[in-house]
């Protein structure tokens, strides 16, 4: 059998036709695993297809519809963007996939967005918007470019120079003051110098979820050549949606591998963690309260590192070389989980979907701008589950889940607090 | 294309509009293939549609209306639960319906009387999940862990845990079925009450209808509701661990445990399942090819052919494993009285145990039958037997020589008699043949190795499941009957007149070698004339 070429780039959907033709509609990728469902409540963890019943909006609709387009057999219309960009693309489907089949569910999906776009169809009006606000004002939702710092205040020590380089991200620079605040005073606590970038601007998660994969690699060559004028060795995010940026689909999307980006990217979780085991972070003023905590999708299940990858697919559909799949194993699983039980007070309780199982706030990479309701559908089921295991407060570690599950809660007239681990760490830290 | 404009419109009135659609992006997720059990052969090709409209119900009242709709505008339909069971669970003509019936997951539990009442859309890992937080278990079928639990008991509905708990249709208790003109028909003690509890009720038993040997596949109706008989387990937590795709179920050891037994020689091997089914101990006594363990082995589908490339005709020919779950279901020292039986048997034998890890990663929560896409990409299984355990474990060896044939493009297996297992603690035997290709081949010699199968069949006289609705019925019902073929054509026809309810099943493999070229060379029996809807 002729052996053909294929590559991991999301901007051939060619590339993704034997992936997306062997799905067999296992629906891996809509239960949660099977050793771990947890019962006839909570079982599923694809927020697109639990939200609308459709085969369609699952992954093994999705991957069917794909080969479709793929073929040229099906016409870009106001229904199939919906049902392709009603998706959080939480990477539930991917992991799922691999758990048996080890297809790359994930970039099929971004392949199609990127597909979208490239034939006119794609992105849809809200997106069209946040690119407008990115390109005008370097962030996502349109606010003056110099209030970007507006967040720091003069307690906070800011060197001039450092190894370590937070990078706020939009969120937190404009919506969520508090976490970029915490952050920097968590850093500042564990004696970790840390700078600024000179010019922030926006990571464009958005832009390259959506699909405009052109945009999105503009700002991301901007962003890493900014980085590496800074010197800096390590670059710290406090967003999670900012954290699988740098670290996955910036490499992703420049073809190259997150270890040759030049400097290294952490998510806050890991530094705290490794400063608490270390005794440079001490977490010793109480929190009391019944606490649980939310896997937040890209910094769980969508965070392995990234390796470019070409090769042949031949014979039973092997490749070679030899590919090393992600998925998913290589999430920050632990760590918040070791901060959290550091901390005294806390009475710390699982929810029954955990880690790669965890259903999505549905807020990220287009989803909430676009379907709104979907966003909103998808942190009410997740605040069933809060609610069943007696949760007085829900900790995540992304800002897009936080303002998410807020606006549900109150919505719902839920009484639960929704925290930041930023926010909760800093509780512990001030004596 | 859609059904005609008055049909969608009643249908609407039923569901709402939320719920319907014929939206062709909407129906084309909805395809069988081009991946997926039996997928990518020419049975998939040409018997398979996409549908016309997709309808979800939400009630067994919604389902009736529905099916009285389809019976006015003589829409055909097809009953659709998750759509795992391949082409032959899809559309097979034009402008059809598909119902899909996720939406009909109503569960309840009776822990008094070890009972579930299930919808059609339930699976059965949340099944299994709640029967053991009550101190119950239900046997998870081969079809896997994601199977609808009344499709998989109304078609197959066996594991190797059915050394203990035996064939599905004795679990089936109380039913609800839609019958193909909208009338509803209920079962068991159902059909003088509200209590579901016993599968026979009065009159003749009509679970045949929806069941058959091994299922008709939706050509009789819509099942609804089904309530399935839960059995007792041991009250201790199987505990999940590891991360995806490396997870388990922690076994208490004392408990639950697998041990697998290695044995001189097939005779050792097949005599192992019968002593300890006279026995009448341990929780499932099974053999699995080898190729099963290579899968569980390898990091990934490469690293798979290079472990199966080492294998050869002698290494699968002397692998003789017996693997035996053993369950203290009343206490340790029933475990532990059950394990020394079974160590005295296996000493007589000349077998050497090997003891496992204390974990289950496949068969009591997680049945794992989408790992079986892996190494090739397509799949299934051609056919499987419930015979004497005798007969059973000599089946496989037949299918392995016919499989030589026809190898490529079949997968390279060395010979493996493929899986053979004790039913009912002995009194039945199990076996299952199962194939793999890559369907980017040419796969005539998948579709003629299928058909060949129910020849030798009926050559060896194997009862075989895959009868009626899974091969040619012209060619299988005279032979089986010798006519097992028009009685189940009576039986469609005094329920379905109009040919309704998943057309052309239970001809459709016979339409399918009518209409497939390719096909021609192999068909060497009488049909009459083909004149159901195609």
């Amino acid at each position: 059998m002729p052996k053909k070429e294929v590559s991991l780039e999301v901007t051939q959907l060619d590339n993704f036709v034997y992936d997306m033709s062997r799905c067999i509609k296992c629906k891996g990728c809509y239960w949660v695993e099977h050793t771990y469902m947890p019962g006839i409540k909570f079982s599923t963890r694809c927020p697109s297809n639990t939200w609308n019943d459709f085969d369609s909006y699952g992954a093994f609709g999705k991957m069917r519809i794909g080969t479709a387009v793929a073929e040229g057999k099906l016409k870009w219309t106001p229904k199939l963007l919906e049902i392709l960009y009603a998706d959080p693309l939480c990477g539930a489907c991917d992991v799922g996939c691999k758990r048996n089949l080890d297809l790359e569910i994930e970039l099929c999906l971004e392949a199609l967005r990127v597909k979208a776009v490239k034939d006119g169809a794609g992105p849809m009006p809200a997106h069209k918007k946040v690119a407008q606000n990115i390109a005008k004002n370097h962030n996502q939702f349109g606010s003056p470019h110099e209030n970007r710092k507006k967040w720091l205040t003069s307690d906070i020590q800011v060197a001039p120079k450092a190894d370590v380089l937070y990078f706020v991200g939009c969120s937190a620079s404009y919506l969520n003051p508090e976490i970029a605040h915490a952050t920097a005073k968590i850093l500042n606590a564990s004696g970790t110098p840390f700078m600024l970038m000179p010019d922030e601007w926006c990571c464009g998660n958005t832009l390259f979820s959506v699909g405009m994969i052109d945009e999105a690699r503009a700002l991301a060559r901007r962003n890493i050549d900014a980085v590496k004028a800074t010197g800096a060795k390590t670059l710290v995010t406090s967003c999670a949606e900012g954290y699988r940026m740098w670290k996955v689909d910036y490499p992703k999307i420049l073809n190259m591998a997150t270890q040759d980006l030049g400097f290294k990217v952490m998510h806050l979780l890991e530094l705290a963690d490794a400063m608490v085991q270390k005794g440079a972070l001490k977490l010793a003023k109480p929190v009391e309260a019944r606490l649980t905590y939310h896997d937040s999708c890209s910094i769980s299940r969508l965070a392995d590192p990234w390796t470019p990858w070409k090769g042949e697919r031949g014979w039973m559909g092997t490749v070679s070389p030899r590919l090393k799949r992600r998925r998913g194993t290589e999430g920050l699983y632990a760590q918040p989980r070791n901060i959290l039980n550091a901390i005294p007070g806390v009475r710390f309780v699982e929810m029954p979907r955990t880690r790669e199982n965890a259903f999505c706030c549905g807020a990220g990479r287009g989803t909430k701008e676009a379907f709104p309701q979907l966003a909103s559908f998808s942190a009410k089921n997740r605040l069933e589950e809060v609610r069943a295991v007696g949760a007085e407060v829900l900790v995540s570690a992304c800002p897009w889940c936080k303002n998410n599950f807020a606006q549900a809660a109150k919505e719902t007239g839920n009484h639960l607090k929704v925290m930041d681990i930023s926010e909760i760490i800093l509780a512990s830290l001030r004596g | 294309m859609a059904i005609v404009k008055e049909a969608y419109k009643a249908l609407e009135a039923v569901v709402g509009p939320e719920y319907l659609s014929d939206d062709p992006a909407v129906c084309e997720g909805y395809r069988s293939g081009p991946g997926g059990y039996e997928a990518g052969c020419g049975y998939e090709r040409v018997m398979t549609k996409i549908p016309g409209t997709v309808i979800l119900p939400r009630t067994t009242e919604d389902v009736q209306k529905i099916v009285k709709v389809c019976n006015r505008y003589k829409v055909p339909y097809v009953p659709y639960s998750t759509g795992f069971y391949g082409p032959r669970s899809h559309c097979h003509v034009e402008n059809e319906l598909l119902v899909d019936l996720k939406r009909l997951n109503d569960f309840e539990i009776d822990e008094k009387h070890f009972y579930a009442v299930v919808g059609t859309g339930v699976i059965y890992s949340p099944l299994q999940e709640e029967a053991m937080k009550r101190g119950a278990y239900v046997v998870i079928g081969g079809g896997g862990a994601q199977a609808s639990v009344v499709a998989n008991l109304i078609g197959d509905g066996w594991s190797p845990l059915s050394h203990r708990i035996g064939l599905p249709h004795r679990r089936i208790l109380g039913t609800e079925v839609v019958l193909p003109d909208g009338e509803l028909l209920r079962l068991g003690s159902l059909a003088v009450g509200d209590d579901p509890f016993w599968g026979d009720g009065i009159g003749p038993d009509l679970r045949g209808l929806l069941r058959g040997y091994t299922g008709l596949r939706g050509c009789l109706g819509i099942v609804t509701k089904m309530a399935v008989k839960l059995l007792p387990f041991q009250p201790e937590r199987l505990v999940p661990t590891g991360i995806s795709p490396n997870t388990t179920l922690a076994l208490p050891e004392k408990r639950v445990k697998w041990i697998n037994y290695q044995m001189p020689n097939k005779e050792a091997q097949v005599k192992a399942m019968f002593e300890i089914g006279k026995a009448e101990v341990g929780g499932a006594v099974t053999k699995v090819p080898l190729f099963w363990r290579t899968i569980a082995k390898a990091e990934c589908k490469e690293e798979f052919w290079e472990l199966w490339g080492k294998e050869n005709e002698n290494t699968i020919k002397n692998f003789h494993i017996v693997r035996v779950l053993f369950i203290g279901f009343t206490s340790e020292e029933q475990m532990q009285y059950d394990e020394k039986v079974v160590d005295d048997i296996m000493k007589e034998l000349g077998a050497i145990a090997r003891p496992t890890k204390p974990s289950d990663e496949s068969w009591i929560k997680n049945a794992d039958s989408a790992g079986m896409w892996l190494m090739c990409g397509s799949y299934m299984s051609v056919d499987y037997v419930i015979e004497t355990l005798s007969q059973a474990t000599v089946h496989g060896e037949s299918y392995a020589e016919l499989k030589k044939k026809y190898t490529p493009p079949l997968m390279p297996d060395y010979g493996d008699p493929g899986w053979f297992q004790s039913f009912e603690l002995g009194h039945q035997g199990y076996s299952e043949f199962l194939i793999y290709w890559d369907q980017d081949e040419d796969t005539t010699g998948v579709d003629h190795f299928y058909v060949d199968t129910a020849k030798m069949n009926i050559k060896n006289r194997y009862y075989t499941s895959l009868l009626g609705p899974h091969q040619p019925l012209y060619l299988t019902g005279p032979k089986y009957g010798p006519n097992y073929h028009e009685w189940l054509l009576k039986v469609k026809e005094e329920f379905d007149p109009l040919w309704v309810c998943h057309p052309p099943v239970p001809l459709a493999h016979d339409v399918f070698v009518e209409k497939a070229e390719w096909m021609k060379p192999i068909k060497d029996w009488e049909s009459r004339k083909i004149t159901k809807p195609q």
